[in-house]
């Protein structure tokens, strides 16, 4: 069994997953023990602060529950290969970035080889935002997976870069300008830490001057690092509703002993208590489990600059910093420097000067853990 | 003046809480850490509501147990260890819990409600009480169920196997901030002077097409930047004339006055359209429309509690009074609630929007000190201090106030008596024979109720405990089952579902699971989180939940 993630539905999963019975646990983070983690990462005391999650979480439970074996590993899921995967039963995630979700997705569906049943893993996951939370079984290549519900996530509405330069109306764009736009400008190469508690001050006085000078109100300290660090409200028990709800389904999977989700519950506790339990498809075209090309429509007089914005503001691509090729030219490469230089130029040049209508253009990026494959076609 | 940055860093305590005061703020906060709960059984699910509830900062618990720790419960509870063994399981898990967190305060109680009733009645004397709030996990007799004292909320728990459910009880509950996804209401239909006035204003020169500088014309650059909702005030004017003095009301016509909008925007741009206009037909359906009173308001505003204001009475009723006369007063609200003042970010140049925030925000501020003119009316007639509930409270209020919720909790015995009353009985029935009644978990319910009823006439002994009663056991439930639904009026017997429960109750033998245990304490601790801090709107009044098709079922039993 390997859990991915010891923060707050982690410390929950591996209680739950000790007490149901699982002796050889593996848990992997790379985070360590923040004092905001304590009001739900209940492994964690003020004396643990600044180690590592997955040893003092280990640590803890290895001791509360006799005959548990867990071995942490403090670092990244990325760290591993697909031979250190390919050991586990099973894999739960309580993980609190997109990005780390997507990785471990594509990593257990490229996996699978259909010659071997061994290879299969099925990918427990569990998410949280205040109140309400989901937990899914994914069955890699059989099901859905990550990657197909992708557009299922409200994407982080980006505001335009003239309304934070020139127009701002809310507090948010004060601080955004602060952070994007005044950081760089003042501070140079030196890079913002969203956890070093001087640089958030900075940005607050920053955002504060500037919602002044707007007659702007509602700039706080608190907003600024909610804004900046896109904190997510959390709390133990909706942590503890779906890490439970994970582990209830690992161990019906594991024991055979019940029919198991299939393969989404969503539980909405705001206004009464609502949940959703339903089978959310696999989607025709998934980059992930689908093996084709998907089309994209796009006019043939957009730059590639233009086409590569269009592409950030798909909530089912997210990508930052990607590079493109096709069969026959490299469109754009983001590094290193000698290919930049040499592809910056495209950035300027028309679509249909580049490509033909129809082209698959193969798509990279640090946020991409596979290779996106788009039929552009022009409209 | 030298204007000086309040440095806004947070102290220890914001820092620790960070994450869950970004949803019930210090108001919730502060109403969590004068909380004492009672635990009534340090069962694994008893233990898990408890950390829930300790790791946010509640103000005391208190543990009430009188067993001893058996090696059964090591292997469910995380919150007794080996060396717990023969210990008291209050003591234990009092301390094991308190270690969560050393701002709260943890004590514990080694007997059962039945003796502390006879030897410290005053525990449960609502004057009395320490205690703030109750949690009991099954089994709890019925007859000690029945003499609960009503004004203390109670939250009784089962978790058997795979089932678990809640059932809330609690005096009348109400709720200010009930976190809606917008408290905006934009008025478009009922616009106040300032508003009409500032749309038109702002669209006098709205169809001219600058040519030069100072022509009078309005520049590509500003028609891209009138608020949408000056738009759709100034179109819904044009449309008034040229129909009769009325405003679009059907689906269709709010059609015709989309296009009206678009035949407006200038497309001679860069992009081929502008943004604001948009934005403004994209608002049409759901913005034009009359101001309403909603019906969870009315509830609120028509209660009795409202009319019968007494020395006592709760601040809630007082401003919910102050908020009736307001609507009610041609001269105030004429029929309409004090304006919450907010609106959404929309596209506008910096100060186009904030003139037009200050217009929706100075209104909302006119209609509380209306409000508040009101109350403190009210607080003298009353002969209460007149200042005794401060401007923030009121202005809240108002923000809040077509999303008021007020809670009529049933009382147990309404339920629990050897003869339910008629509401219950129909809630039974009907979800009975509900179209999805073949799956509905009311059926996992009335194996609990046959539960209930076992645990009371063997003394706490659960069915099924051991496997030679087994077969017996299983005979009496479904009998006892039966009799629950000829009480409840119900006569055509227990169906498929319901008998698979009775045998997967028996087959638990009263035995948790602690997956099961650990997500009844979440549902159990969010359920106590919004009665405690008076936000969000808790449950009504039972959830079951079955953890072997992941569903819930909610039921106002
Ligand atoms: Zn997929």
């Amino acid at each position: 069994m390997l859990q991915s993630g010891a923060g707050g539905l982690g410390c929950e999963i591996l209680k739950n997953l000790a007490l149901s019975g699982f002796k050889d646990i593996h848990v992997i983070d790379m985070d360590t023990i923040d004092v905001s983690n304590l009001n739900r990462q209940f492994l964690f005391r003020q004396a643990d602060v600044g180690k590592p999650k997955a040893t003092v979480a280990a640590e803890f439970v290895m001791k509360r529950v006799k005959g548990v074996k867990i071995t942490p590993y403090y670092g990244a899921i990325q760290d591993k290969g697909p031979d250190y995967y390919m050991q586990f039963q099973l894999v739960i995630c309580g993980l609190d970035s997109v990005e780390a979700r997507r990785w471990i997705n594509a990593t257990l569906v490229e996996m699978v080889d259909p010659q071997n049943p061994e290879s299969l893993k099925p990918l427990i996951d569990g998410g949280t935002e205040g109140f309400k939370g989901q937990s899914r079984v994914i069955l890699p290549t059989l099901g859905s997976c990550y990657e197909c519900s992708l557009d299922m996530l409200t994407p982080r509405t980006a505001v335009p870069m003239c309304t934070l330069a020139s127009i701002p109306r809310q507090p948010a764009h004060c601080i955004e300008w602060a952070s994007i736009l005044e950081w760089p400008r003042v501070m140079g190469d030196k890079k913002l830490d969203n956890d070093d508690p001087e640089h958030i001050q900075w940005l607050y006085e920053k955002a504060l001057e500037r919602a002044r000078e707007f007659n702007i109100s509602g700039v706080t300290y608190s907003m600024t690092q909610g804004v900046v660090k896109n904190i997510i409200p959390a709390i133990a028990s909706t942590n503890a509703i779906i890490a439970a709800s994970c582990c209830n389904e690992a161990l019906k999977i594991v024991t055979s002993s019940n029919p198991y989700l299939n393969n989404y519950m969503m539980y909405i506790g705001d206004e009464g208590v609502y949940t959703h339990t339903f089978a959310h498809e696999q989607k025709d075209g998934c980059p992930v489990c689908g093996n084709m090309a998907t089309d994209f429509h796009a006019k043939a007089d957009w730059t590639l600059d233009e086409f590569i914005e269009r592409l950030k503001e798909k909530p089912d691509v997210q990508i930052k910093k990607p590079t493109l090729t096709t069969e026959r030219r490299k469109l754009y490469y983001a590094g290193p420097p000698q290919l930049n230089e040499l592809t910056k130029p495209n950035l300027d040049k028309r679509l249909k000067d580049l490509l033909d209508s129809g082209e698959e253009v193969a798509i990279t990026d640090p946020g991409l853990p596979f290779s996106l494959r788009l039929n552009v076609i022009f409209s | 003046m030298a204007s000086s940055i309040p440095s806004g860093a947070p102290g220890s305590r914001e820092k620790k809480y960070d994450r869950q005061l970004r949803l019930w703020g210090a108001n919730g906060q502060n109403k969590l850490e004068t909380a004492h709960i009672a635990l009534f059984n340090a069962s694994a699910t008893g233990c898990e509501i408890l950390k829930n509830l300790i790791l946010p900062c509640i103000g005391q618990f208190t543990v009430i147990d009188d067993k001893l720790v058996e090696e059964a419960d090591l292997g469910v509870n995380f919150f007794l260890d080996e060396d717990s063994l023969g210990k008291p399981r209050a003591e234990r898990a009092a301390a094991l819990l308190g270690e969560l967190n050393p701002d709260v305060m943890g004590n514990y109680i080694i007997d059962n409600f039945s003796n502390l009733l006879s030897t410290k009645p005053e525990l449960f004397e609502p004057l009395t009480t320490p205690f703030t709030h109750f949690v009991l996990v099954s089994p709890f007799p019925t007859p000690l169920l029945l003499l609960l004292p009503p004004e203390i909320p109670t939250f009784l728990v089962y978790s058997l196997g795979f089932t678990t459910s809640l059932r809330v009880s609690a005096p009348i509950h109400t709720i200010v901030e009930t976190h809606p996804d917008s408290l905006t209401d934009l008025r478009l239909l009922n616009p106040w002077s300032e508003l009409s006035s500032m749309a038109t204003e702002r669209t006098t020169n709205l169809e001219i097409q600058q040519k030069v500088d100072g022509d009078g014309g309005m520049s590509d650059h500003e028609h891209g930047h009138v608020p949408y909702l000056i738009l759709l005030l100034k179109y819904l004017e044009d449309w008034k004339q040229s129909h009769g003095g009325n405003y679009p009301a059907t689906y269709k016509e709010k059609g015709e006055f989309k296009v009206l909008i678009q035949d407006n925007m200038r497309t001679n741009v860069p992009g081929g359209s502008e943004e604001n206009y948009e934005e403004a037909i994209a608002a049409v359906l759901k913005n034009v429309r009359e101001a309403e009173v909603s019906s969870e308001t009315k509830e609120v505003l028509n209660d009795t509690k409202c009319a019968n204001l007494t020395l006592e009475t709760d601040n809630f009723w007082i401003i919910a009074r102050a908020v009736k006369d307001f609507l009610e007063n041609p001269e105030q609200g004429n029929g309409l609630l004090p304006l919450s003042g907010g609106i959404p970010d929309m596209k506008a140049e910096s100060n186009g929007y904030v003139d037009l925030q200050n217009v929706y925000k100075y209104k909302a501020r006119y209609d509380a000190s209306l409000v508040e003119k009101n109350v403190r009316t009210i607080l003298s007639s009353l002969n209460r201090d007149p200042s005794s509930i401060p401007l923030d409270e009121i202005e809240l209020f108002c923000r809040h106030s077509n999303f008021l919720r007020r809670i009529l909790y049933r009382p147990l015995p309404a339920e629990f008596s050897t003869l339910p009353d008629e509401h219950h009985k129909k809630a039974v029935c009907a979800a009975l024979s509900s179209w999805d009644a073949d799956t509905s978990l009311i059926h996992d319910y009335i194996a609990l109720r046959a539960y209930q009823s076992f645990v009371t006439e063997t003394d706490g002994r659960a069915p099924g405990d051991t496997d030679e009663t087994l077969e017996v056991d299983t005979a009496e439930m479904t009998r006892l089952a039966e009799l629950y639904l000829k009480e409840v009026g119900w006569s055509t017997g227990l169906g498929e579902r319901g008998k698979n429960m009775i045998r997967e109750v028996v087959r638990t033998g009263g035995g948790e699971l602690h997956n099961i245990a650990s997500l009844a304490g979440g549902i159990v601790a969010q359920e106590v989180i919004k009665i405690i801090t008076q936000q969000y709107v808790p449950v009504n009044n039972t959830i079951v939940f079955d953890g072997i098709s992941s569903r819930t079922g909610t039921y106002e039993l």
